[in-house]
């Protein structure tokens, strides 16, 4: 496998600003590497031994942590310049972001054009978050008190590459609480900040049960620094001016935040000491200091507070008994459920799936889903509203056609971005269930799931596949199932569901002469990124066996041709069936 | 092979693949069309969103999107004609009302409908090119209900109709008329554009039109700027309160086309109340009004500053060729100043500092101060005035403000050289006579004539000041050397004044008295020992003296008089009765002089220590002077000035002007040879501008002057005429 991936973002951001190009010639190693099989982050960084790297990450390395010389592997590779290194580094999260001291420090040490090229255009992108992270970012970011903070902020150093449009006051989910800190607000959600900090999480069952808005008198306490510490929270992602660090400390400290308390104590030192590596005062912008969420233990990062949160909803959630209860009675065993009042888990939602009442937040299924977002804002126009009984329970919505073990999985890679023993029986309703609820990056985590179990499935199951992974427009999986189709075309071609699948599909597209032709030609299909599903075959088989380019147009009519008498025999095959139901269509060959 | 079976037997039976009823699509459209239809008639509580939602997501899944997005085009489609008719049929008043409830009603319906076919819009509309749910829904508002025949105009004229009103000073439903137009825009700009902007133009045109032809009918300038700015700021208040905020550059521009920019002359020139008046009246407010509102349209402010360079180039003409004025050069300065203090004011608190206002105010000054030839003359003589006597007991600060002034109207002048000239005579006279009140002031003028005209303009008048200085050290050598020797003879002061330096004429030295005469050879030996090789030439007619007088009862008196006045009263030390032509022999003053210094020796009264017959007011050549025995005075000391024109009598001026004509001579040759010298060859065209431009900063040549220096220079072989080209010079050495 080669080491690059394809190239999923340009590089040509601003091509007056640097004359040079990228291209992908530039991230092959032009010399041979030297290998450090034992070598740790640092060395492989400075060595360029992409393998190594890739092993180390992959295997969780911190990769903003510092050597003994105060120098992240960033920073080696960029001195080194290996293009290549620095991107799968990048790409990881490493930090090179400006008027920070790992950033700057990278910056300087560039070797060439093309390195500070490559790290200016990560610079500009918005940070590598994971899915879970960057929805809620957009979500904490969507109340309309704090996009004035981050608003001010941005005109302050051009901090571009935060993408957010501002016309979504449709897209915003509504706060349910917000602080006030000198005189500016903050908004936030109970379940983010009770899952990240105790402090947060006993203050929201006792002293601000039910309070909407929470004053904050006292003049020590920062807003920003606050506002940095929710915006972590949320994101998993800190980034704070050095300034404000000493006020950060203490609120960590009155939050129980302790892994990032002793960072951030370790990087006050540090900073302090710092202002003399630092490479003088070139301009007077305000320094950073920028953390990644990998840097702290797993369990203190974002997706495990919340798995922690879901835990106690789940071991809250209750199973129905009865057998046939009609909805009135449901209706009340909900609410005895929800009376029961686990406050202990914040849910503010209950989403009865199957036979499974699931006690849900809000704030995380609506940032995750467009659909719930939408459902949720929905409760009162539509008739599920009207099933509220008492003013103590939690509204309570009722999804249906749907398993609640894939209700269940789904739930958890909505809370956790993680997708765990996946069995491919449940992947096809996953499927659904990430279609339906607009969940596309589950789609893809399933994808990569199912996967390796496909290798070993009969040509008849690739079928199915090949259908379902159409239907739902699962990318990865159509076009596994098309390459083995195209590779082992005769196999197919024995197999009769392969051909009964044939009649199911619609026709491919005509003309092939017209095709052919032109065959890169994007404008050919009317749908560009998903076309007929045996055009798409044809051009894969011809790939796979017709190399001359200039014998296309006959292999193509010949593969049509094989195509009809296919869909003829299927069609025998059918009449046959009807003729004789009796006879086992599984074992037959012709 | 059995668990295969399994599997595949799974993933048959799972729901989605039983989907084969032909059917499905049909009924699964009529669900969801019939949850529109309740969605639209405020139903929406009876339904399941999660139902309907998961109707959408199937329909889509099993490829009937199309069928989906054409069924939804068709409902919505169909409840917007009913809506529309239903518009259409509400009556006065109430259509907009109606129009705005539907409108929140679509509005509402329509983002249900979305939310419902969020699936739809997420994957089937981009993969296919269509128009999202959202926008399908505006548009069809549009070309439904907007631009449906009836309601197209009608909605255009009622939301005009309403505007008209409130223009009428009625008050309106603003927060209706805001949702409409938010609507008008919702639905695209080019949508408000054209069904309400362009017409709403078009119509506040029209009514301005009329509103402002009736207002200059009726009222004076004043008013009618005052009601223009209030119409103007409430066109902008207007599309503040419910107007987009793009409106406002063309609505302001119509205002200020129809109220101003067609009745701008009519305005200005307006009968007892136009501009002429407001600079009369100082009436800053209107004047300030008027630019303001002016500036807002093309040529506006060019109108008002040439009415206001005329005027006051008229003002200032009348002021500098009225004959009165001339009589009194203080005054005349004084009135100058205060013209251009008021058009200061006028500038800077009603015309916002406008530069192109204050470079028409500078030509207008440069224009009519230049068109009195005595204009430099006088300047001197306010600043002499000035500083002998105007500026006792006033701060340094003040002076400092009265000099830049003068220095204002000192740069407007083009004759610097004769400015130049006066100003030499009359500090030299401030000098002399030790009359200057500051020197500090002295200096600081000098300073800024220095910056303004450069070192080579101030040299000579520094000149003065060092010989002073000078001086008065020799004096001090003089008396340290020769004070003993001298003993109680008559104390003498010389200034040593540099030839050249000083506006000296070449006078005849008179007779000084012997008792004088010592002294003077004392000094012009100790001078001429410690500075040789050069020569000192008695000006008696520059100097004064301190006499002590006993008259009749042994009255003493102190007289300060000037040195020919010395000279004849040391005369009658050895003789009571003197005739004029005695005076005249004994003493060689020239005679003009000698008569002025007579007359104030004998005619003037309370200063007539001498006394003279016949008894008349002009000295005459035949007359007979006396000591005047009975002369008193209360004072101890008594100054006796010399009768002294203070402006210069014609022929003095003439006589002025005419070494002033001298000086420039040479000045413009080399001038001339200065440019020829560099560019070799030039016509006579290019030398008279470049003469010009290189002098003017000294005065401005004429052109006559320079053609006939060019003579001359050809004359002496400086230059020559081009053999082919007649017009052309060349250089010559």
């Amino acid at each position: 496998m080669p080491p690059r991936r394809n190239n999923p973002w340009t590089l040509d951001l601003d091509p007056d600003l640097y004359g040079i190009d990228l291209d992908p010639s530039d991230f092959g190693s032009s010399l041979p590497l030297k290998k450090v099989p034992n070598g740790d982050i640092f060395s492989a960084s400075r060595a360029g031994d992409v393998d190594r790297l890739r092993y180390l990450l992959e295997s969780g390395v911190n990769v903003n942590a510092r050597d003994q010389w105060d120098s992240v592997a960033l920073y080696y590779a960029c001195l080194a310049g290996h293009l290549d290194a620095a991107r799968m580094l990048l790409e990881s999260g490493a930090i090179c972001s400006e008027h920070t001291f790992d950033g700057d420090r990278c910056h300087y040490a560039a070797l060439n054009l093309k390195v500070r090229k490559l790290l200016k255009a990560f610079e500009a992108r918005p940070p590598p978050l994971g899915p879970l992270q960057t929805a809620l970012r957009e979500t904490f970011l969507g109340c309309g008190g704090n996009r004035a903070y981050l608003e001010q902020v941005e005109s302050f150093h051009h901090l571009s590459g935060v993408p957010f449009n501002s016309d979504s006051n449709y897209e915003f989910f509504p706060p349910d609480v917000s602080f006030i800190i000198q005189g500016r607000p903050i908004e936030a959600h109970r379940v983010i900040l009770s899952a990240r900090s105790p402090f947060f999480k006993r203050k929201f069952q006792v002293d601000w049960k039910d309070r909407k808005e929470v004053r904050f008198s006292k003049e020590k306490l920062s807003y920003s620094a606050l506002y940095c510490l929710l915006h972590f929270f949320y994101s998993d992602r800190l980034e704070v001016a050095v300034d404000d660090m000493e006020d950060l400390i203490r609120i960590c400290k009155v939050c129980k935040c302790d892994s990032l308390l002793r960072i951030l104590e370790k990087e006050l030192v540090h900073q302090k000491y710092a202002q003399y590596k630092a490479l003088g005062d070139v301009d007077n912008s305000v320094k950073r200091f920028i953390l990644q969420g990998v840097s702290l233990p797993e369990e203190d990062r974002l997706p495990a507070a919340l798995r922690r949160m879901l835990q106690i909803a789940l071991a809250n959630s209750t199973t129905e008994l009865g057998q046939d209860c009609d909805s009135n009675d449901l209706h009340l065993l909900a609410s005895k459920m929800q009376i029961n009042d686990h406050m202990d888990d914040l849910a503010d939602i209950c989403v009865r799936v199957d036979k499974k009442f699931f006690r849900c937040h809000k704030v995380v299924l609506a940032s995750r889903s467009e659909y719930f977002k939408a459902r949720i804002s929905r409760i009162k126009d539509f008739g599920e509203g009207k099933n509220e009984i008492a003013v103590h329970t939690l509204p309570f919505l009722e999804e249906h056609d749907l398993s609640m073990e894939a209700f269940e999985k789904m739930i958890e890679y909505m809370y956790t971005d993680c997708l765990k023993d996946i069995d491919p029986d449940q992947a096809e309703e996953m499927f659904d269930a990430a279609s339906r609820y607009l969940l596309f990056p589950l789609k893809r985590a399933v994808a990569d799931a199912l996967l390796p179990q496909l290798e070993m499935v009969p040509p008849a199951e690739l079928c199915q596949w090949l259908i379902l992974s159409d239907m739902y427009g699962v990318i990865k999986i159509r076009e596994y199932c098309l390459d083995t189709i195209a590779c082992n075309f005769e196999t197919f071609a024995d197999t009769r569901e392969f051909r009964e699948m044939l009649l199911t599909l619609p026709p491919p597209s005509g003309d092939s002469s017209l095709r052919t032709t032109v065959p890169s030609a994007p404008g050919a299909a009317v749908n560009t990124d998903q076309g007929n599903l045996l055009d798409d075959l044809r051009e894969k088989w011809l790939e796979a066996e017709a190399a001359e380019l200039d014998k296309r147009d006959e292999s193509a009519l010949l593969f049509d041709k094989r195509l009809e008498m296919l869909m003829i025999i299927a069609e025998q095959e059918k009449s046959d069936e009807t003729e004789y139901p009796s006879s086992n269509p599984k074992g037959r060959r012709w | 092979m059995s668990a295969q079976k399994k599997r595949n037997f799974q993933i048959e039976a799972f729901k989605h693949r039983v989907v084969v009823d032909p059917k499905y699509a049909e009924k699964t459209w009529k669900i969801l069309e019939h949850a529109i239809h309740e969605i639209y008639n405020h139903n929406a509580s009876g339904l399941s969103f999660e139902e309907l939602y998961r109707n959408a997501y199937n329909m889509v899944l099993h490829k009937f999107g199309e069928k989906l997005y054409s069924g939804l085009v068709n409902t919505m489609s169909f409840h917007l004609k009913e809506i529309s008719k239903g518009i259409e049929a509400a009556q006065g008043e109430l259509f907009l009302v109606e129009l705005n409830r539907k409108w929140a009603d679509h509005n509402k319906a329509l983002q249900m409908i979305r939310d419902i076919l969020m699936y739809m819009d997420r994957t089937f509309i981009p993969s296919t090119h269509k128009t999202p749910v959202h926008e399908l829904g505006l548009n069809l508002w549009r070309d439904v209900v907007i631009h449906s025949s009836k309601t197209q105009t009608r909605l255009r004229d009622t939301l005009l109709e309403l505007v008209h009103m409130e223009r009428s000073g009625e008050v309106i439903n603003r927060g209706l008329m805001r949702n409409i137009i938010k609507m008008l825009m919702d639905l695209g700009s080019s949508v408000y554009q054209e069904d309400f902007e362009k017409h709403f133009l078009d119509v506040s045109a029209d009514f301005y039109r009329l509103e402002s032809q009736q207002f200059i009918e009726s009222c004076d300038c004043g008013d009618y700027l005052k009601k223009a700015e209030r119409r103007l700021n409430e066109e902008i208040e207007r599309v503040s309160h419910y107007l987009d905020a793009r409106s406002e550059p063309k609505i302001t521009s119509v205002v200020e086309k129809e109220m101003i920019e067609s009745h701008m002359q009519r305005l200005v020139h307006m009968e007892n109340s136009g501009l002429v008046n407001m600079f009369v009246d100082d009436k800053y407010e209107d004047l300030g009004r008027m630019y303001n509102l002016f500036r807002r349209v093309p040529n506006g402010l060019s109108i008002v500053r040439d009415v206001m360079t005329s005027y006051i180039r008229d003002t200032g003409k009348q002021l500098v060729t009225d004959p009165d004025r001339i009589k009194d050069p203080v005054d005349y300065v004084q009135r100058l100043l205060d013209l251009k203090d008021k058009y200061d004011k006028v500038i800077s608190l009603a015309f916002n500092n406008d530069k192109t206002f204050q470079n028409a105010l500078n030509s207008s000054f440069e224009y009519f101060i230049n068109l009195n030839a005595r204009s430099p003359e006088f300047i001197s003589l306010f600043v002499d005035d000035k500083l002998r006597r105007g500026l006792r007991g006033v701060s340094e600060e003040d002076i400092e403000i009265v000099l830049d002034k003068v220095m204002m109207l000192f740069r407007y002048l083009q004759e610097k050289d004769v400015f130049e000239k006066y100003y030499k005579q009359h500090l030299a006279k401030r000098l002399l006579s030790g009359k200057t009140v500051s020197d500090d002031a002295e200096r600081s003028l000098i300073v800024k004539l220095k910056t303004e005209c450069g070192y080579q303009f101030t040299s000579k008048l520094e000149g003065m000041f060092t010989d002073m200085k000078t001086s008065q050290d020799t004096m001090q050598g003089f008396y340290a050397r020769f004070g003993a020797e001298l003993g109680e003879g008559p104390t003498l002061v010389v200034q040593v004044l540099t030839t050249g330096s000083w506006p000296t004429q070449a006078s005849t030295t008179c007779n000084l008295p012997p008792e004088i005469l010592g002294i003077c050879e004392k000094f012009k030996s100790y001078y001429l020992g410690t500075h040789t090789g050069r020569r000192l030439s008695w000006q008696t007619n520059m100097g004064s003296a301190d006499l002590k007088a006993t008259f009749g009862k042994g009255q003493k008196h102190e007289l300060n008089v000037s040195t020919y006045q010395m000279c004849v009263l040391m005369l009658f030390n050895n003789a009571d009765r003197l005739s004029y032509r005695d005076i005249e022999q004994a003493t060689e003053i020239p005679a003009v002089d000698l008569k002025r210094c007579l007359q104030s020796l004998a005619c003037v009264k309370g200063r007539n220590v001498l006394r003279k017959e016949p008894m008349s007011k002009d000295i005459a050549e035949d007359d007979a002077f006396f000591f005047n025995d009975k002369f008193t005075s209360k004072l101890y000391k008594v100054k006796i000035g010399t009768v002294v024109a203070q402006r210069e009598s014609e022929p003095e001026n003439q006589e002025t002007r005419q070494r002033v004509e001298e000086d420039r001579k040479p000045q413009i040759e080399a001038a001339i040879v200065r440019i020829m010298k560099a560019r070799r060859v030039l016509d006579h065209n290019n030398i008279v501008t470049e003469v010009t431009k290189q002098l003017q900063s000294r005065f401005l040549p004429n052109p006559v002057v320079i053609k006939k220096r060019i003579e001359s220079l050809i004359e002496r072989e400086f230059l020559e005429r081009d053999k082919e080209d007649r017009k052309l010079y060349r250089y010559l050495a």
